[in-house]
């Protein structure tokens, strides 16, 4: 969806631009905890990219413990400690 | 299975209004379940929308159910951390409300379990083995396509090209996504895994401090039987 001339090689996309890369690889690199720890120039793409997938890998495995813990959490407590304990962390 | 209680649909679409950043950019592709406002999300607040208040409520009350959900199969045993999971990953795929590629992946992924024989049938888009002439062909026309359109020089790095591969594996629904699109969607998606990880993490926090407590006060209650003995 490009305003420029769209000339198409593929289906629906236009002419990529190397400063579209940039700032989208700019805005991923924002988003990595590590971010704020260096200068956030100066890093070039193939590591943005490294890391973004290394983060998402250690995401999914937080997420993959804390489905355990709760399943755990979940089986000695009935639906209303769970409830209140939702409204609870919601509101905070 | 994840049962969507028509209340909890009625309120998140009236909240969703609020938390709806305005995007220019509106991908041709077909909405998903919710284009009702009719703005897609924003290519740059991806940050923004998943790290506000109002989202990680319309999570958390959405893993409730979903959680509820995978109690009712089986009460007394534990529900299976993979059922949590999934209750999880689908919540969040639906408080993405459809608008990312991800997210859509995750519904279907979620729908194909139950009726898988239906959907296939019905248009064989589940591919789950990619043919590979299809896929060397594709490469080709894909290496030619970019070689005359003046493809970004990073674009052409050996390095990147493989890491691309690799982050369009981790991010659901997004292995065959050019560059543009596919960051777009690991920028939406990693926004939304760490609220995720956030919620879980406070709900586990709270069901802890819950149970700790009431075990307490079951003590006390038993004490107090005890004494007056």
């Amino acid at each position: 969806m490009s305003s420029r001339r769209s000339r198409s090689r593929q289906s629906g996309s236009s002419r990529i631009t190397d400063e579209q890369i940039s700032d989208l690889v700019s805005k991923l690199q924002d988003l990595l905890p590590e971010a704020r720890l260096r200068g956030n120039d100066r890093v070039p793409s193939s590591r943005v990219l490294q890391e973004t997938c290394s983060y998402i890998r250690s995401l999914h495995r937080e997420v993959d413990d804390l489905s355990e813990r709760l399943s755990e959490l979940l089986a000695t407590s009935d639906m209303s400690t769970a409830q209140a304990a939702v409204i609870r962390s919601l509101l905070m | 299975m994840i049962s969507i209680g028509a209340g909890s649909s009625s309120s998140s679409s009236s909240s969703s209004a609020g938390v709806r950043m305005g995007g220019a950019k509106r991908r041709g592709k077909p909405g998903g379940a919710a284009a009702a406002a009719g703005s897609a999300a924003a290519a740059g607040p991806a940050q923004t929308k998943w790290r506000s208040g109002t989202q990680e409520r319309i999570y958390g009350r959405r893993l409730l159910d979903a959680l509820r959900a995978t109690r009712s199969g089986a009460p007394h045993p534990q529900p299976r951390p993979r059922a949590v999971k999934d209750a999880a990953d689908s919540a969040l795929a639906l408080t993405a409300r459809g608008q990312s590629r991800w997210s859509r992946a995750i519904l279907l992924a979620g729908a194909a379990t139950c009726r898988r024989r239906v959907l296939v049938k019905a248009g064989g888009k589940i591919r789950r083995h990619p043919r590979p002439q299809a896929r060397a062909a594709a490469a080709a026309a894909k290496a030619a396509a970019a070689a005359s359109a003046g493809e970004p020089p990073v674009l052409r790095e050996r390095k990147v090209k493989d890491r691309l591969r690799v982050l369009g594996r981790l991010v659901p629904g997004c292995r065959k996504l050019q560059a543009p699109d596919l960051l777009e969607e690991t920028a939406d998606y990693v926004a939304a895994l760490e609220m995720q990880v956030k919620a879980m993490r406070a709900l586990a926090d709270a069901l802890a401090a819950a149970q700790l407590s009431s075990n307490r006060q079951q003590a006390a209650g038993d004490d107090e039987a005890d004494m007056e003995r």
